[in-house]
C-alpha cells in the first residue's frame, strides 16, 4: 500500500511550502514519529513528522524546491516494497480498496465505501484528505503529517494552527474549486452521470448543491445543447458542455492514472490473429434452438471458455510481473471490460477453469448485470488475472488494449463479420473475427503470445471441445 | 392612528410565529386576535387533545398493568379531571404566547380584524367599538373552523364538534363519530379507552383518506381489535334526537344502518375562515374559499399575504408556522423559495400513532418515480416487544436508482417522534444508503427506520 505524503497547509495564508531539507532519503525506513523533512512556510520553518510507518520510496519535491499546498511531495510504501512508486494493485481498473491498515476519517471511509460500491477505487490510499472531504476530521492529523515548529512553543503553535484551520473550515461557506458542498443524493447522481459539481451553483445552506440545483443545471445544459444542435442527435444521459472543463470522476481519474502507469511501466507488444467463428456461430445457434438450454450463450461466453482453456495450457499468460520474476496465478479469473457512461468497469469471473460453458454463461450474465447497474460486490471487481475487452458490438475490425496491471496480458476482440477466406485454394465466405493480444514483454516473448493465440484459434475453430 | 410595518390577523400557530419572526427581523408588528392567542392549535386542537390522549394512554397502560404483574383494584377514571387538566395545559401555553408577544414587543389587538383598503385594518372589539391601524403589509392567518354537517346541527350537548368534545366532561356510553380523518380517529381512540362503545363512520374506502393505504388498513385492524366499529364507505344519513339518546342513520349506498348512542361527534373536516375580512374588494383571489397565494405566500394583492389553514391543505399547525416564517422572510427580501410541503410531516396521535412524511407509495408511482419500498414491522424489533408495542410498521418509499427518500409512513407506538429523523434525512437529501448506514442505538424503536431503509435496498438485517 502506497501512501502519498502531501504538502501540508501550515498556516492560514500558506499557499506553498519549500522543502529545506529531507531528513529521510529514498529507501530509508520511516517510523511513526520520525521527522522526515523541514519545510519553510511564509510564517516559519517547521518539521514534518511521519504518522505512518513505511519505506520512503519516492521523493517528488527536492530540497530547495517548492510545492503548492496539497501537492504530493513524497511516497511512502507501507509494505516496505521499495523501488516502485506506486505499488500496482491486483486486478483491474475497477479494483476496490479492500483493506485499510490505518483508521480512516469518516469521510474517507464513506468515499471509499462508496467507491467500492460503485466500483471506483483508488489504488493509492489518500492519507491526505482532499479538502472536498471532511476538513474537520483531517485537521487533527494534518494530512498524515504531524507538524512541529522548530524551537520553543512548538506544541502550542501546532494547536493554534489546527484550531484556526478547523475554525476556518467550519466557517468556510462559499464553495471553492477544491471544496464542493453537495447533498448525498446529489453526489450520487453526479457521480453516476459524470457531472462535474464544481460547475453547479448551489442554493442550499452555505451554497450547498441540492437536487433542485442539479436538475436546473442539467436542463440548462440541455437547453444550450439544443440551441447549438438543432438537428437530431442520439440521446445520451449527459451531453458534455462544449468549451467547459470536465472534472474527472474518481473512476475516470483512476483510469487515467492506471492506464498511463501501465503504458509507462509495461513494455507492451501485440499479436493479432484472424479466427474463423463459423463453427461457433453454428454451435451457438444450435444451443439457442435447444430447449434443454435456457441460458442465453453469447460469443463472449464462448470466448471466455476458450480463453480459460488456452490459459490452462499456457499458464505464463496468466501471470504477473513481480520483482525479479513472474508470478503464475493459481486461478484463472477472467475480467470483462464493461463500458459505462464515462468510464469502464471490469467485473471478474472467478475460477473459470472450473466452469462449464453454460456455467460461464449463467454467471457472466449476472456479473455484468451487477456491474452495469452499479451494484457489484467487492469480489466481483477483484482478483482478475487476464482481461477480455470485446468491442464486437461495434463495427470494429481490430484494436489494441492496454494491459490492466498487474495482469500480464489482455485480449482485444473485434466484431464477428462475414469476410472472404481462402480454404483449400478457394475463396469462401466465413464469419471471422480479429483478436489482438497485448502482452507484458517483461514476462512474455512474442512467441509465447503467438502460441497462445494459435491455441485460442484452434479451440474456437473446433468449438465442440468447449462443450466438454 | 397606530402605524405598523406588519399587521397579522390571527394569532394561531401561523400568525404568532410569523409575528415573532417579523419582530426578530426588526419589523414593527401588531397582531389582531378575536379570541385568545394560540389559535385552534393551543386552545381547541393539538394541545388539549394531546393532553387528553396522554391521559387515555396512561389509563390504558394502568389497565394493562396486570400483564406486568401490577395489581390494580377498583380502577376508575374521573373524566372531568382529564378535561380539567387539558384546559390547564392549554391555558398555560396560551399565556406563553402572550409572554412571547410582550418579549418581542408585538402589539396585541383583541377583536375581529377586517381590512379597509390594502393598508388599513379595522379591529372591532366587543363593547369598545372599532379601532383602526395602518400597516405597510398585512398577513392573513385566520385559520379554519369546523365544517358543519347538514342534518346534524351542532347543539353542544348531543351533537358535538371537536371543540365541544374537548370541554365535555361526560363519557357517553356509546358515541357515533362521523368522519374518519385525524380528529375522528383520535376521538375514537380516546372514547374507546374511557369506555364508550364507538362507531366510526368514514365516507371514503379507508380511514384517514390520503394516507398510505397500508397504514390505513393497519389502523382499521387495530381499531377493530379494540372493539371500535369501523364503517368505511359509509355516509351519514340522518340523526334523530331523543331525551338521553340519539338515533343515527348511516348508509353505504345499499342499506341504512341505525346506531343508538348518547352523542354524535361531527368531524367531517374544516373550512377556511376567509369571509368577512374585506378581501374581495382588494383583488385577493380565492379557490373554494381558500385564499390563493404564490410560493412566497403573497396573494394577488402584493401588500397582502396569507398563510396557514386559510390558504388550504395541509391543515397543520407546523405547516402554518413554516408558511408564516416563509411569508415574512419573503416580504423582507430574505428569501425566495416557498415551502416544500413534501418536507412537512403529518402526525396522528391515537394509538397506534401514525406519522407521515412526503409521498405515499401510490402518489410516488403516480408521479412516475421508479419506486422501491422498504418495510419493517415493529414486531421484529426487540425494543417494541419488550415495551409491548408490537403493532405497526415503518414503510419507506424511495426512488429506486439513487435511493432518494420520497416518503415515510409509520404506524405504531412512538411514530410521531420517529418521523423527525426522516424529515432531517429529506432536508439534507440523504438517501436510503445514509439512513440505513446510520448507526441506531439498540434497543430503540428508531432501529425500525434504519431497517426499513436497508430493506428498501434489499439488505435489512432483522427480517
Amino acid at each position: 500500500m502506497a501512501i502519498e505524503i502531501l504538502m501540508p497547509r501550515l498556516s492560514d495564508t500558506m499557499e506553498e511550502g519549500k522543502i529545506l531539507r529531507w531528513l529521510k532519503q529514498v529507501g530509508d525506513r520511516v517510523e511513526v514519529g520520525d521527522i522526515i523533512a523541514e519545510v519553510e512556510t511564509d510564517k516559519a520553518d517547521m518539521e514534518m513528522e511521519a504518522l505512518d510507518a513505511g519505506v520512503l520510496v519516492e521523493i517528488r519535491v527536492r530540497e530547495g524546491e517548492s510545492a503548492p499546498v496539497g501537492a504530493v511531495i513524497a511516497i511512502l510504501s507501507e509494505d516496505g516494497v521499495s523501488g516502485v512508486a506506486v505499488e500496482p494493485q491486483p486486478s483491474t481498473a475497477a479494483q476496490p480498496q479492500v483493506s485499510s491498515p490505518l483508521p480512516l476519517s469518516a469521510a474517507q471511509e464513506r468515499e471509499q465505501a462508496h467507491a467500492a460500491e460503485e466500483g471506483q477505487p483508488d489504488s493509492i490510499e489518500r492519507r491526505a484528505t482532499p479538502k472536498s472531504m471532511s476538513a474537520l476530521s483531517s485537521a487533527p492529523r494534518q494530512e498524515g503529517i504531524a507538524v512541529r515548529q522548530t524551537g520553543k512553543g512548538a506544541e502550542r503553535k501546532v494547536r493554534e494552527i489546527r484550531e484556526s484551520r478547523m475554525r476556518r473550515d467550519l466557517a468556510e461557506a462559499q464553495p471553492t474549486p477544491e471544496r464542493v458542498l453537495a447533498s448525498p443524493l446529489v453526489r450520487r447522481m453526479a457521480e453516476e452521470q459524470g457531472i462535474d459539481l464544481s460547475q453547479v451553483r448551489g442554493s442550499g445552506p452555505g451554497g450547498r448543491i441540492v437536487k433542485h440545483d442539479l436538475e436546473a443545471y442539467l436542463s440548462q445544459v440541455r437547453r444550450e445543447e439544443q440551441l447549438s444542435q438543432p438537428a437530431e442527435r442520439p440521446e445520451t444521459a449527459v451531453v458534455p458542455l462544449r468549451g467547459a472543463k470536465e472534472q474527472f470522476s474518481r473512476m475516470r481519474m483512476t483510469i487515467a492514472k492506471r492506464m498511463a502507469e501501465s503504458m509507462r511501466e509495461i513494455p507492451h507488444f501485440y499479436v493479432t490473429c484472424e479466427i474463423d467463428m463459423s463453427e461457433v456461430v453454428r454451435l451457438r445457434a444450435a444451443l439457442q434452438a435447444s430447449d434443454r438450454v435456457s441460458t442465453e450463450v453469447t460469443y463472449t461466453h464462448f470466448l471466455i471458455k476458450a480463453v480459460a482453456l488456452a490459459l490452462e495450457r499456457h499458464p505464463r499468460l496468466n501471470a504477473s510481473f513481480v520483482e525479479d520474476g513472474r508470478e503464475i496465478k493459481a486461478e484463472i479469473n477472467i475480467g470483462l471490460a464493461v463500458a459505462l457512461e464515462d468510464g469502464l468497469i471490469v467485473p471478474v469471473l472467478h475460477q473459470c477453469e472450473k466452469l462449464s460453458l453454460l456455467e460461464i454463461a449463467a454467471q457472466a450474465h449476472a456479473l455484468v448485470e451487477r456491474a452495469r447497474t452499479g451494484k457489484p460486490t467487492s469480489e466481483d471487481l477483484s482478483g482478475g488475472t487476464f482481461t477480455i475487452s470485446n468491442m464486437g458490438m461495434l463495427p470494429i475490425d481490430h484494436f489494441t488494449a492496454i494491459i490492466n496491471p498487474p495482469q500480464g496480458a489482455i485480449l482485444a476482440v473485434g466484431a464477428i463479420k462475414e469476410r472472404p477466406v481462402v480454404r483449400d485454394g478457394q475463396i469462401r465466405v466465413a464469419h471471422t473475427m480479429m483478436v489482438t493480444l497485448s502482452c507484458d514483454h517483461r514476462i512474455l516473448d512474442g512467441v509465447a503470445g503467438g502460441r497462445f493465440l494459435a491455441e485460442l484459434k484452434q479451440l474456437l475453430e473446433n468449438p465442440v471441445g468447449l462443450l466438454v | 392612528m397606530a402605524q405598523y410595518d406588519l399587521v397579522v390577523i390571527g394569532a394561531g400557530p401561523g400568525g404568532y410565529v410569523a409575528a415573532i419572526r417579523a419582530a426578530q427581523l426588526g419589523l414593527k408588528v401588531a397582531v389582531v386576535e378575536r379570541e385568545r392567542p394560540g389559535g385552534v392549535c393551543l386552545n381547541w386542537g393539538c394541545i388539549p387533545s394531546k393532553a387528553i390522549l396522554t391521559s387515555a394512554e396512561l389509563y390504558e397502560a394502568v389497565k394493562e398493568g396486570e400483564r406486568h404483574g401490577i395489581k390494580t383494584r377498583g380502577l376508575s377514571c374521573d373524566y372531568a379531571q382529564v378535561i380539567k387538566r387539558s384546559r390547564e395545559v392549554a391555558d398555560r401555553l396560551a399565556k406563553g404566547v402572550e409572554f412571547l408577544f410582550r418579549k418581542n414587543r408585538i402589539a396585541l389587538f383583541s377583536g375581529t380584524g377586517r381590512l379597509e383598503g390594502k393598508n388599513r385594518v379595522v379591529v372591532e372589539a366587543n363593547g369598545t367599538g372599532a379601532r383602526q391601524i395602518e400597516a405597510e403589509r398585512i398577513l392573513i392567518a385566520t385559520g379554519s373552523g369546523e365544517r358543519s354537517l347538514p342534518g346534524a346541527e351542532v347543539d353542544g350537548k348531543q351533537i358535538l364538534t371537536s371543540r365541544e368534545a374537548l370541554l365535555d366532561t361526560e363519557v357517553p356510553e356509546a358515541i357515533v363519530i362521523i368522519g374518519g380523518g385525524a380528529v375522528g380517529v383520535e376521538f375514537a381512540y380516546i372514547y374507546s379507552v374511557f369506555g364508550s362503545r364507538v362507531t366510526l363512520v368514514e365516507m371514503e374506502k379507508q380511514l384517514l383518506p390520503g394516507v398510505d393505504a397500508e397504514v390505513a388498513r393497519e389502523l382499521e385492524r387495530s381499531f377493530k381489535k379494540r372493539g371500535i366499529e369501523v364503517l368505511t364507505g359509509t355516509r351519514f344519513h340522518s340523526v334523530e334526537k331523543f331525551p338521553g339518546r340519539v338515533e343515527v342513520m348511516v348508509t353505504n349506498g345499499t342499506e341504512i344502518k341505525r346506531r343508538t348512542a348518547q352523542k354524535v361527534l361531527v368531524a367531517v373536516g374544516r373550512v377556511p375562515l376567509s369571509g368577512g375580512l374585506g378581501l374581495d374588494t382588494l383583488g385577493v383571489e380565492f379557490d373554494r374559499g381558500y385564499i390563493k397565494v404564490n410560493q412566497q405566500m403573497r396573494t394577488a394583492n402584493d401588500r397582502i399575504y396569507a398563510i396557514g389553514d386559510v390558504i388550504g391543505p395541509p391543515l397543520l399547525a407546523h405547516a402554518a408556522s413554516e408558511e408564516g416564517v416563509v411569508a415574512v422572510e419573503c416580504m423582507t427580501g430574505r428569501r425566495e423559495q416557498g415551502v416544500d410541503h413534501l418536507r412537512i410531516p403529518a402526525c396522528i396521535y391515537c394509538q397506534p400513532q401514525i406519522a407521515v412524511l412526503g409521498l405515499s407509495e401510490e402518489q410516488a408511482v403516480a408521479r412516475g418515480y421508479d419506486v422501491t419500498v422498504g418495510r419493517f414491522p415493529f414486531r421484529a424489533l426487540g425494543k417494541a416487544i419488550a415495551a409491548g408495542h408490537e403493532e405497526g410498521f415503518v414503510k419507506i418509499v424511495a426512488e429506486k436508482h439513487y435511493g432518494e427518500i420520497l416518503g415515510c409512513h409509520i404506524i405504531g407506538y412512538g411514530a410521531t417522534d420517529l418521523i423527525a429523523e426522516v424529515g432531517l434525512a429529506r432536508t439534507l437529501e440523504a438517501t436510503t444508503t445514509e439512513l440505513g448506514g446510520t448507526v441506531h442505538a439498540h434497543p430503540t424503536l428508531s432501529e425500525a427506520i434504519m431497517e426499513a431503509a436497508l430493506d428498501a435496498e434489499g439488505r435489512a438485517i432483522n427480517i
